[in-house]
């Protein structure tokens, strides 16, 4: 008894609880770094576009506004009521996916990825609520299963459960990067939940395989036909296939290379006076190397790094098995876009459509990463910081 | 629900994950590392190339000056009018006034008005006032650009020597075409930053690679021959109703062309015109053989036969192979045998007993053929050869004709013959003037030439023009010989109308038919030199096709006497006869 009031009495001082200001002004500078960034990229387009500079930038502003306001709420109320809707996410999010393909639906640069809101000129993208919810049900689903996650059957269903999101993502929006990465979250979390390490090194050497396999073929075959392919040997030689698919490629490296080691100066990129496609979107890395130069490039790596590893301190930490596997979704999440989108303008990998988390151009995306960060933050306020 | 081991387990995991991401940003940043050093160069160049565009600043194009520093050809400022397809904000009314101002068709501009690329030409080699006019319209999207035109001050004078231009400055005959690069100089480049659709950025300003004006080009025509020569053939050939008349004079000691006259010449301001009646209804194939005929420099670029003035060739050889002396004596029945043929004299009742010198002033067939048959074909041929007749004379313009000759192996007696006086085989006539000159200046074979030295801006020579010489041609005993004989056929014999009072002249008249035989159609000429002893000008004057009195003494030779007259005093040449 005197140790449960002495307990009740420390909860009082509310110094036991633990609430991550550095995960929390992290976020705040990539989001206000990202819009002064998307001001720089977008201001010329805009002008041309829409007869006003800022007109990316309000429009970014107001989801940020909405997505801290939301992140709030989400930090405040305990992550286990979520727990209940996980089922409920998985099936709405199934069911946002295919409500793309109804007049609601609207289409932009030659895909169809969006859900219009009524009312309101802002735009939902299916996928972004499907990688939150994919992360809320994997988590519930690997503490309902408990040790059995650590068996074949076990990991098996667990690649299982994404599998209809991702292939419904894959085929009627057409989005590919979308697919990957909520694949690659349920990896991401699968691996930390079992406590095998033999099956996904033999994953990883087979799809390494695959992949050499799969160059190996596009390059050798004579007449390979089809989008997919092209983009592979667009990679593989942006410089010769300039006109089509290399295009947006060359133009990012063109404004890489042209950064140098200090850049030109915030404001002073020529690619994104419409010579680089999506410079304020999926692009927007490149227009910070080509301002800021390896020095900004290096400077916002940092900042993610720390992120991750903020995350990953709160996950070790995490009071229990469904906090600690919605951290380590939400850190699947960030690190696979971030790692993605820096290796898609650099050429490193093929060219495939990802947003830069925090600082490219998209509501969607950042009001759905502020309530993951949310729910992180939450999982860190249940941390006792004495026992 | 989390037990240690588990815990312990995940927070492994966790940090595997963890580290595993930042090996990969690892990987990445050595790749940022490498695409933003290592290649920044190559990216950063590949990108200014992207973002700027090109505008061409011409370079004006070097003088043509004359031996008196009289400018022959110059340039005057003109415009280039262009548009830029992204900056026109009123398309029809840039087509409304360009088609009015420049006098072009409404679907010329404005399929050029509508065509999409960063910058398409309207018009070029527009005069100064129109382009400062369409300036001031202000209209966006249209660039006006002044650039350099060239400009001929005389007009026609020595049209088919100098050349004219083409639309971007670039020689499209004579001297223009051959000293094309020391006159066109090098041009600059306006480079402009602009955004993707080619719309200029303000504040990234322009950059300019200067142009280089092109060097002048100093040219041993005198002015004044020239100007004075062109009279006389337009004279001579108004009163022969001839079908042209050249003249070129030349100094025969180092080869510089003092005039070089053939009219008709044509109007290089105006080089595209057509004269009057013609070029209507015909094909644009039609009206360009017209034009290269009126471009055609006579002098040059055809070939004639030379009949009697070729005999000082003849005559040459044969002092120097030593079949003949000036005391050989001849007599001319009026015709000479050669195997089966019989070829006559001009004079049909013979000229009788004469010697070489008496047989060079009347010029008698027979004895030539005599004297080249004395030579053979060999020897003919060594000598043909040896004179530089084979070879074009190299001189500065382009285009020259060679030599049309019988081979050696095909030659017998009777070609040898004809050849002799000068028929049967055709040269140019710079040709006949080259030889001719080599033989009296004491036997070097200069090359005949225009350009002297090529001048830089500042009035620095750039380049001094040198020209090969063969010297030993014939022996200068030789020369001295044929200067001799050759004064005589002008103080005694057929070339007396080519006599200037107080002058000492040496010279040869020719009365070619040309082929068809029997066609009533010759060719008159003459080549004259002063002074007989130490000649400093040469002079040779053809008449195509006289009407009338067709005789090379009636026709050529008062022509070179008329131009002796005058330019002998000029040249200051003030040797008297004794």
């Amino acid at each position: 008894m005197a140790v449960q009031k002495s307990r009740k009495h420390r909860r009082k001082e509310q110094t036991e609880y633990f609430f991550d200001y550095s995960l929390l002004f992290i976020v705040l500078f990539l989001l206000g770094f990202g819009l002064i960034m998307i001001y720089s990229a977008s201001s010329y387009e805009a002008l041309q576009e829409f007869g006003d500079e800022a007109h990316y930038l309000k429009r970014q502003l107001v989801a940020n506004i909405l997505g801290l306001a939301t992140m709030m709420v989400v930090a405040n109320i305990p992550y286990h009521f979520w727990e209940r809707f996980a089922t409920l996410g998985y099936v709405v999010s199934m069911v946002l996916i295919f409500m793309v393909l109804t007049p609601m639906g609207i289409e932009s640069h030659g895909a169809r990825r969006w859900i219009g809101i009524p009312g309101t000129s802002f735009n939902l993208q299916p996928a972004e609520v499907a990688k939150l919810c994919m992360i809320l049900f994997l988590a519930s689903m690997v503490c309902k299963m408990g040790k059995s996650v650590g068996t074949m059957k076990g990991f098996l269903f667990m690649l299982a459960i994404p599998m209809p999101v991702v292939i419904a993502i894959k085929v009627v929006t057409e989005n590919l990067s979308s697919a990957l990465i909520i694949l690659g979250i349920a990896l991401f979390m699968v691996f930390v939940a079992s406590p095998d390490y033999k099956k996904f090194i033999l994953m990883g050497l087979a799809g390494a395989a695959a992949v050499a396999l799969l160059i190996f073929v596009l390059v050798n075959a004579e007449s390979v036909e089809g989008f997919r392919s092209e983009r592979i040997l667009a990679w593989l030689d942006p410089e010769s296939a300039s006109q089509d698919k290399g295009f947006q490629t060359l133009q990012a490296l063109y404004a890489i290379g042209s950064g140098g080691v200090l850049g030109k100066g915030l404001g002073q990129s020529m690619q994104k006076l419409e010579f680089l496609p999506e410079a304020q979107n999926d692009m927007i890395f490149s227009i910070i190397c080509e301002e800021l130069g390896l020095f900004g490039a290096i400077a916002i790596i940092l900042m993610f790094t720390m992120l991750l590893w903020r995350m990953m301190i709160i996950a070790n930490n995490a009071p229990d098995l469904f906090g600690a596997m919605l951290v380590v979704g939400v850190m699947g999440h960030i690190a696979i876009q971030v790692i993605l989108n820096i290796a898609v303008v650099t050429n490193t990998v093929p060219n495939t459509g990802i947003s830069l988390p925090f600082i490219s151009y998209g509501g969607s995306s950042v009001i759905f990463l502020l309530i993951e960060i949310g729910l992180v933050l939450n999982v860190a306020r249940r941390i006792e910081l004495k026992k | 629900m989390l037990t240690n081991h588990n815990r312990i387990a995940h927070r492994k995991k966790i940090m595997i994950v963890f580290f595993g991401c930042v090996a990969v940003m690892l990987i990445l940043l050595g790749r940022l590392l490498y695409l933003m050093v290592w290649r920044a160069d190559h990216y950063a160049e590949l990108a200014t190339n992207l973002h700027e565009r090109e505008r061409s600043i011409k370079a004006a194009r070097g003088r043509i000056l004359d031996c008196n520093g009289t400018v022959l050809a110059d340039n005057k400022t003109v415009c280039t009018i262009s548009v830029i397809h992204n900056q026109i904000e009123e398309p029809e009314e840039v087509v409304r006034i360009l088609c009015e101002e420049l006098d072009l068709s409404e679907d010329y501009v404005k399929k050029r008005v509508e065509k999409y690329s960063s910058m398409e030409r309207i018009k070029s080699n527009v005069d100064k006032e129109i382009g400062d006019r369409i300036r001031e319209y202000d209209l966006a999207g249209v660039k006006v650009d002044e650039d350099y035109k060239r400009y001929y001050p005389y007009g026609e004078l020595g049209s088919k020597v100098l050349g004219f231009t083409g639309g971007d400055n670039q020689g499209i005959i004579g001297l223009e075409v051959i000293y094309e690069e020391y006159l066109k100089g090098e041009a600059g480049t306006i480079l402009t930053v602009t955004d993707a659709k080619g719309i200029e950025v303000e504040e990234a300003g322009e950059r300019r690679i200067e142009p280089v004006a092109g060097n002048d080009l100093y040219i041993s025509m005198d002015r004044n021959i020239q100007a004075y020569a062109t009279q006389l053939a337009t004279q001579a050939m108004a009163a022969k109703q001839a079908d042209s008349v050249s003249i070129s004079v030349m100094n025969p000691q180092n080869g510089e062309i003092l005039a070089m006259v053939n009219v008709p010449e044509f109007d290089l301001n105006n080089p595209y015109e057509l004269p009057e009646g013609t070029g209507e209804g015909i094909s644009r194939e039609e009206q360009q053989n017209l034009l290269n005929g009126i471009w055609r420099n006579g002098c040059i670029n055809d070939t004639y036969e030379p009949g009697s003035t070729f005999k000082i060739i003849t005559a040459a050889a044969g002092l120097e192979e030593g079949v003949v002396t000036t005391e050989s004596t001849f007599s001319c029945p009026g015709f000479i045998v050669v195997d089966d043929r019989k070829i006559r004299c001009h004079k049909t009742a013979g000229h009788g007993a004469q010697n070489f010198v008496q047989a060079t002033e009347n010029s008698c067939n027979p004895v030539f053929v005599t004297v080249g048959l004395r030579l053979g074909v060999d020897n003919y041929y060594k000598y043909f050869e040896q004179f530089g007749l084979k070879r074009k004379t190299g001189i500065d313009l382009p285009g020259e004709a060679g030599t049309i000759m019988h081979r050696k192996e095909d030659m017998g007696n009777v070609q040898l013959a004809t050849v002799s006086f000068g028929q049967s085989f055709q040269i140019t006539p710079i040709q006949l003037l080259t030889t001719a000159s080599s033989i009296i200046n004491g036997g070097m074979r200069i090359t005949p030439h225009f350009g002297v030295k090529a001048v830089g801006e500042n009035g620095q020579v750039t380049k001094t023009f040198q020209y090969p010489v063969t010297e030993g041609i014939v022996s200068e005993k030789t020369s001295e010989t044929m200067r001799g004989i050759l004064e005589k056929v002008v103080s005694e014999g057929s070339g007396k109308n080519g006599a200037v009072e107080g002058f000492c002249i040496g010279g040869k008249t020719a009365t070619s038919q040309t082929l068809p035989r029997g066609s009533g159609r010759y060719i008159a000429s003459f080549v004259g030199f002063a002074p007989a002893d130490d000649p400093q000008v040469i002079a040779i004057a053809i008449v195509n096709n006289p009407k009338g009195t067709y005789y090379g003494s009636q026709v050529a030779a008062p022509i070179v006497r008329q131009l002796f007259e005058n330019i002998l005093p000029y040249l200051g040449i003030m040797r008297y006869n004794q």
